[in-house]
């Protein structure tokens, strides 16, 4: 895939990409619909937004808000000044292994700025913020990732899980099957 | 006639304490101007205010309620020298509270344990602390009237509820919420040790709506806020007082209380968010702010009447810094239990805060906390470098296999554990509170020989394997004692209705009256001397 | 003024001096199948102040269009209620709306529903009402309305006009359920007072039966069996459910009038009755069918959020410009029915999309579920969702453009995306629905020397203050 910062579509061309890669996420649709005029106001070129979130996608196996992900592509923008390249590398190491999970490739990004780069990015997608400190940018707080991962059990606090005093169940164990998201 | 510059009655503060106050009475007819040194925010922009807040501090209850220059108040991330509260001694008094209209309760768990009898007489019981003025039977009444103001849900199974030793008039408006599977495992298990883990009584709707507020949904975010309203905070009741009557003045910092010559109050003066002074008269004063803004308030009013300070002929004033001094233990557990369906705490053991060993040390409550782990966790197995599917179980292996225990400690009312006036100055040039502080021998003594054995034995019962422990006492935000109760003007700044005892229609009810915190939250017990108070401010009134 | 004196017959209840009622003792039996069927005919939800009251005692203020309208004691107080009433005075009452002094009662008392009751029901009902009810010897407060609104006189050529004066009569081609719901229907459970457009006269418009109407701040659906408009996607046992629970799993639910309809009626009565109830609905056609096609008002709008436009960022900043109502839903209305809006796994709180109260043919009760909350009694649970109007207990206080601009992003995101809200909407909804200028025209009209035809209009509004300001469907 190549960038098309100059394409007079390439708005259009990011925002169904975005729908592709973001894959059947049980909203996408309405978010995808919404994300338009955010996406075409955005700092971040189309090309590099495309890149981005096809990187996501090779580097986590769920499903992708790609509303989240222009959030997060703009901020690495601005913290990664050479990120075109970065990205464009790691989909390179992926795409010469034929990765289809991100465990098929991730060993073979080298260590240092690259692989600083694929955790930076995991992180963001699960804690849906730049980082653990106070001055982080928040991406989203309802779908980051780490929610996800006890779906089937916890609530995202503030939100209700219930009718009143329904939330009773038993203990999963540690066997039970992870939620797909 | 309640204008903007007098009324019947002005009250400083709109938190629980004031609110309850001013709707009884309103109720009873007279005038009421109530004065909120903070602003008054709407629940939509507090809940949005958390969930804005990057995820690695949303255990920092602050990021919700940013505090106004005016009003300062502790946020997290402070520099020791720029923060708010001001520290001495070996242990660090940095409580959390809100300077906002409906005060702190907006943050509160909701959590309800009533005193014991035993509580109220540690010094002919155990002879240590002090006794309180009065005994848990004329208590009692206050604390149902404030489980029926406050909607608290609790337990009708007597052996579930708390306190064992005291009589119940009358059952809880509602019943106890239900637990969550780590809840129900934590029972269990301690359970095996002898200990009985009970549900907390909290104000919180259990199972139906009350008082016009909807039932809990189980959001598990009681926590910096209830974003429904199912938990009572003080927010909920102001609409209701000013349809009653009541004037409510905000970003309005009360600064000095005046006395006249029969040294009663005349009026108290507050900067408006300008910097620009004004003076509000009233035939009686209530000074419902925190237990440590009424101290603060009163040293900064001194005048020749008065040379300690308004209503501290005793010296008393800010003396007796009180909170409950807690210990976490964070546990790992091999099996999964599941914190974070419900509310953030719902059950605990109390029994383990009463016993003959309290001549020796203090006695300690038990609580499981039940935030949903995930805030907790994330970072943790990120940083750990896994990918894939592995880092989507080790996410979900900590949030289910990892837990607080908590030990809350009971502490004595001691003189040297002291609110000052700092020389240090705030925005509007009024001066930081600076706090002394030491937990205590009784404190450490617990620890060393009850509540660290206890919550190790609990957490080895649980399966750990790993237990972390906090490595300094945290605060739990329960302010008392700085303008503590007693009969004895010499020694004890307000009476048994929490009226000044030097000055007839100055009331300073609230945790700053308590002579004795056991282990408990201390806001039902708040309540009820609010309530009480009330009750004397009316009868007061009725001679005004 | 001439006109108002030879009019004033209007005399207070409790002056009237009639033959009191023979001492009659009624059987168990008939007491208690008066009190069903007074429950089928929801007596209760108006005649009894639920703030405290005592059973049909009266004293509900209900809104109107033209005023506040205060219910009467139906207890048998000889004194302040029906104590006196013979059972031909009660039968009039009831199915002529005549009042035992002879005075026309205000049609707030849905007296043409009632019509259809046969004698034998109202002998039951009367033994009820005469020894079943605790006597209430209390005044309920006097309704006061406006000139010309306070002349009751006025309805007596409406009720010529358009009251019907039989009673139900089986349809021998119909089943006996069918026969039986049409009866409840149309008589007792009264549905078209609320569900039926009103026409010039505001008289019920029988050739749009049940297509659906304005009752105060809420809608009452059409419930019909139009496929797309109505309820013709609904099974029977659906209908059953509903009537039962007030809900409709992510469907429906029961908020206003509709809600106490449930709370102290629907959810009362036999499993047979609500059935015979649903036969009967369901076969109602809709004036406009054959005009059905598209999507039903079930089935629209789909999940999904607009939080990545203002996550992280400052509050005040996102209640500004093209997001506010994404905002103002996140803050106020997801806790609860989820960031999505796709309600509780449980279902307890509903979904916001594929949800009548969000995809109707209009945008009041969108307005008002948001203004006035829900509050839902039945045998399961208490079902409240607490309002974001100007009332004590208001989670917040949402301005008219607040709601103006929640609604609009909940019809474009959840429901039906044709439909826009204004301020100005919000506005009347808050003030309880549309407001009559009847009052004014009939003053001014009677000036210019045609009061008797306007007097008749007049009349005619009181069928617009049938279920005060509480009421309210979803349906």
């Amino acid at each position: 895939m190549t960038r098309q910062s100059k394409d007079p579509n390439g708005t259009l061309m990011m925002s169904r990409r975005g729908i592709l890669l973001g894959g059947a996420t049980l909203f996408a649709g309405s978010i995808a619909a919404t994300l338009c005029p955010t996406l075409s106001l955005a700092a971040v070129d189309a090309g590099t937004q495309g890149q981005f979130m096809k990187l996501s996608n090779l580097l986590i196996q769920h499903q992708l808000s790609p509303a989240v992900g222009a959030r997060i592509v703009d901020t690495a923008s601005g913290e990664y000044k050479n990120l075109p390249q970065m990205l464009d590398a790691i989909i390179a190491i992926a795409e010469k292994k034929n990765a289809a999970q991100v465990e098929d490739f991730f060993g073979d990004i080298p260590d240092g700025e690259l692989k600083d780069f694929a955790h930076w990015v995991i992180s963001a997608w699960y804690s849906g913020c730049s980082s653990e400190k106070r001055n982080a940018t928040v991406f989203t707080y309802e779908e980051a990732l780490t929610f996800k991962t006890t779906s089937d059990i916890l609530t995202i606090p503030s939100y209700g899980i219930s009718g009143p005093n329904l939330w009773t169940r038993p203990n999963l164990p540690l066997s039970a099957p992870m939620p797909r998201f | 006639m309640v204008t903007k510059n007098s009324a019947d009655v002005v009250i400083v503060g709109t938190g629980v304490v004031g609110v309850v106050i001013a709707e009884q009475l309103l109720d009873a007819g007279h005038s009421v101007l109530m004065i909120e040194a903070g602003p008054r925010v709407t629940r939509a922009e507090v809940v949005e205010n958390w969930r804005n807040a990057p995820l690695g501090v949303k255990g920092d209850t602050s990021v919700a309620y940013p505090s106004r220059p005016w009003a300062p108040h502790p946020m997290g991330g402070e520099k020791p020298e720029d923060a708010y509260l001001q520290f001495t001694g070996p242990d660090a008094y940095d409580q959390t509270f809100i300077r906002y209209a409906g005060g702190s309760t907006w943050h509160w768990a909701g959590t309800s344990w009533r005193l014991t009898p035993e509580d109220m007489r540690l010094n002919s019981l155990y002879g240590v602390g002090r006794d309180w003025a009065f005994d848990y039977d004329t208590l009692e009444p206050y604390y149902v009237r404030t489980e029926h103001k406050l909607g608290i849900c609790g337990p009708s199974d007597r052996s579930q509820q708390w306190p064992q030793t005291g009589d119940r008039s009358a059952p809880y408006p509602m019943p106890a919420l239900p637990f969550s599977p780590g809840e129900v495992k934590f029972t269990e298990v301690v359970k095996t040790l002898g200990y009985n883990n009970i549900p907390v009584s909290q104000a919180r709707n259990s199972g139906m709506p009350y008082d016009g507020r909807p039932a809990c949904c189980a959001n598990n975010n009681c926590v910096p806020v209830c974003p429904v309203a199912a938990k009572y905070d003080a927010e909920t009741a102001l609409h209701r007082l000013e349809k009653k009557g009541a004037t409510l003045l905000v970003d309005s910092v009360v600064y000095k209380v005046e006395t006249n010559a029969q040294n009663k109050i005349e009026a108290v003066h507050f900067y408006d968010q300008h910097k620009e002074s004004h003076r509000i008269t009233g035939k009686l004063f209530v000074l419902a702010c925190n237990g440590l803004e009424n101290p603060k308030l009163l040293l900064m009013s001194q005048d020749d009447r008065n040379p300690n300070g308004v209503a501290n002929s005793s010296d008393q004033v800010g003396r007796n810094m009180m909170d409950h001094p807690a210990r976490t233990f964070t546990v790992t557990t091999k099996e999964p239990f599941w914190s974070g369906i419900g509310p953030v705490v719902n059950s605990g053991i109390m029994e383990t805060s009463q016993g003959a060993f309290r001549s020796e040390h203090a006695g300690a409550y038990f609580r499981y906390n039940n935030f949903a782990r995930n805030r907790f966790v994330t970072f943790a197995a990120l940083k750990k470098g896994l990918v894939g599917k592995a880092l989507d179980d080790e996410i979900r292996r900590m949030a289910a296999c990892t837990a607080d225990i908590v030990a809350a400690h009971e502490i004595l009312p001691d003189p040297n554990n002291r609110l000052t006036l700092s020389d240090k100055k705030d925005w509007l040039g009024l001066p930081k509170p600076s706090i002394n502080y030491d937990v205590g021998d009784y404190v450490r003594k617990c620890w060393e020989v009850y509540s660290q054995p206890i919550g190790k034995q609990i957490a080895e019962a649980m399966g750990a394997i790993d237990i972390k422990i906090s490595p300094k006492y945290n605060n739990s935000k329960h302010i008392m004692g700085g303008t503590i109760m007693g009969k004895d003007a010499s020694n004890s700044v307000v009476d048994v209705d929490c009226r000044a005892h030097d000055h007839e229609n100055l009331f300073i009810p609230g945790g700053g009256a308590m002579a004795a915190g056991a282990c408990g939250n201390s806001t039902i017990t708040m309540t009820a001397l609010a309530l009480k108070a009330g009750d004397a401010i009316v009868e007061q009134m009725r001679g005004a | 003024m001439k006109t108002v004196k030879s009019f004033a017959l209007a005399a207070p209840l409790a002056l009237v001096a009639l033959a009191p009622a023979a001492a009659q003792e009624f059987s168990k039996e008939l007491i208690e199948k008066g009190r069903y069927l007074a429950t089928a005919s929801d007596c209760v939800a108006c005649h009894t102040n639920h703030d405290g009251g005592k059973p049909m005692a009266g004293g509900l203020a209900m809104a109107s269009p033209v005023g506040t309208i205060m219910s009467t004691n139906i207890t048998p107080s000889k004194q302040f209620g029906i104590g006196n009433y013979s059972e031909a005075q009660f039968a009039d009452a009831v199915r002529k709306g005549v009042r035992g002094d002879g005075a026309n009662l205000y049609p707030a008392m849905p007296y043409v529903s009632y019509s259809n009751m046969t004698d034998e029901d109202i002998n039951a009902l009367y033994a009820y009402f005469m020894q079943g009810v605790e006597p209430v010897d209390e005044k309920a407060p006097e309704t006061k309305l406006p000139f010309p609104m306070n002349i009751r006189v006025s309805m007596m050529g409406w009720n010529l006009l358009f009251r019907p004066n039989e009673v139900h009569k089986d349809d021998p081609i119909q089943s006996d359920e069918w026969n039986r719901g049409k009866y409840l229907a149309e008589g007792a459970a009264h549905c078209s007072t609320c569900h039926t457009p009103r026409g010039v006269f505001m008289q019920e418009q029988k050739s749009l039966n049940l297509t659906g109407g304005q009752v105060g701040a809420w809608y009452a659906p059409d419930i019909t069996n139009d496929k797309v408009h109505g309820i013709g996607s609904w099974s029977k046992e659906d209908l059953v459910t509903y009537l039962k629970t007030g809900k409709l799993e992510n469907r429906a639910q029961a908020a206003g009038s509709m809600a106490e309809a449930i709370s102290y009626s629907f959810q009362h009565l036999t499993d047979a009755d609500l059935n015979a109830i649903a036969t009967y609905v369901r076969s109602v056609p809709s004036a406009n069918a054959g005009q059905a096609s598209g999507v039903t008002r079930f089935d629209k709008g789909s999940a999904g959020n607009d939080m990545a436009t203002f996550r992280g960022k400052n509050y005040a900043d996102g209640l500004k410009g093209d997001h506010a109502g994404g905002q103002i839903f996140a803050a106020n209305c997801a806790s609860c029915h989820g960031y999505n809006a796709q309600g509780t796994k449980d279902g307890y709180y509903p979904s916001l999309f594929h949800n009548a109260a969000t995809a109707g043919d209009n945008s009041i009760n969108v307005i008002s579920a948001i203004l006035n909350g829900v509050d839902r009694h039945t045998e399961a649970d208490h079902v409240f969702m607490p309002p974001f109007g100007d009332q004590v207990n208001a989670v917040v206080q949402l301005n008219n453009v607040e709601v103006a601009s929640l609604s609009n992003y909940l019809l474009a995101q959840y429901g039906n995306n044709k439909l826009t809200v204004t301020p100005e909407d919000v506005q009347v909804i808050r003030e309880g629905g549309p407001k009559s200028n009847i009052v004014q025209l009939a003053r001014i009209g009677m000036g210019a020397g045609v009061a008797a035809v306007l007097l008749l209009v007049v009349g005619f509004v009181w069928y617009r203050a049938r279920r005060k300001a509480r009421p309210a469907h979803a349906a």
